[in-house]
């Protein structure tokens, strides 16, 4: 059974340091403290071993605490979002359009100026691709919040794609506008 | 949209190019690295931590044990003296018993004689 699974720390750490590292990076819009902030949670992860009681249990844990630790991060650091995506368009901009489509790039800047919360939301289920349900579990926060979240969230960036992508949007998706 | 449910969800254009815009990026080559370093480190100073740990209480047994000893090697002591001294008190009241009694003897045999 599940029981019989033996957590193998290097193995995990193989498997999921992408999916950490994008969730801080999204979060936080700060490669080094996203860096950083993975490292924090496989280590607490490393800490927790023996109570990881299968694969499953790992990604689902590993999702919680990357957001928990990113949050507090925030939380702490007290930066806004438009600074963020300044910061993350100067220092990173590079590997920004070396890996995504100038639009995608630009959408995940203006992730950054979102609130937390919605940020938050929108990072599981469009990263993640995970369902209400599973963001709620995984923020610890009631569906109906989880949902609004996505649904502000959502329209939030919608519009500040529409007022700031506008030649993006103009040139790679012309249905964007009518959307 | 409205998110009632997993199964309405129709993702529109915006949201296609949401979900392409954030596939998972690759995580810097040097983070496992420093990962497994810092892990090292970490090892390294929890053992150092529970040899200490285990050290101070180990110190702290072998005094404890000391000032247990001491003090039960001092109270042994204090019966021994007190035994000794009660000893000698009975073997002086031994004596003077004895000398007593050979006075008594003593002066019955004077009596005796002056009656005679």
């Amino acid at each position: 059974m599940a029981r019989d699974w033996k957590p193998d720390f290097e193995q995990l750490v193989d498997e999921h340091q992408s999916m950490v590292f994008s969730l801080a990076l999204r979060m936080t819009g700060d490669r080094g403290l996203a860096e950083e902030i993975a490292q924090d949670v496989f280590l607490e992860l490393d800490r927790h071993l023996g109570r990881i009681e299968s694969p499953l249990h790992a990604l689902y844990w590993l999702r919680r605490v990357a957001m928990s630790r990113s949050a507090d991060a925030l939380r702490r650091r007290k930066v806004r979002g438009m600074d963020l995506w300044v910061e993350m368009e100067d220092n990173h901009g590079a590997f920004v359009e070396q890996k995504s489509s100038p639009l995608g790039s630009r959408l995940e800047g203006l992730l950054t100026t979102l609130p937390e919360p919605q940020r938050a939301a929108l990072v599981l289920r469009y990263q993640e691709d995970l369902t209400p349900e599973e963001i709620a579990a995984t923020l610890e926060a009631p569906l109906a919040t989880v949902k609004s979240n996505l649904q502000r969230g959502l329209k939030l960036l919608r519009a500040k794609a529409e007022s700031n992508l506008k030649d993006y949007i103009r040139v790679a998706t012309p249905e964007l506008r009518s959307s | 949209m409205e998110f009632e449910s997993q199964d309405d969800f129709e993702r529109d254009d915006f949201e296609r190019e949401l979900q392409q815009a954030f596939l998972r990026r690759p995580a810097p080559p040097s983070l496992k690295r420093k990962l497994m370093e810092r892990r090292s480190r970490q090892n390294t100073e929890r053992l150092h931590l529970r040899k200490v740990v285990w050290e101070r209480l180990a110190a702290c047994l072998v005094l404890a044990a000391l000032v247990g000893g001491g003090f039960g090697w001092h109270q042994r002591e204090e019966r021994r003296k007190g035994e000794a001294a009660r000893q000698q008190v009975f073997t002086a009241l031994r004596i003077t018993n004895r000398a007593l009694n050979q006075l008594r003897a003593q002066l019955a045999e004077h009596d005796r004689d002056r009656q005679e």
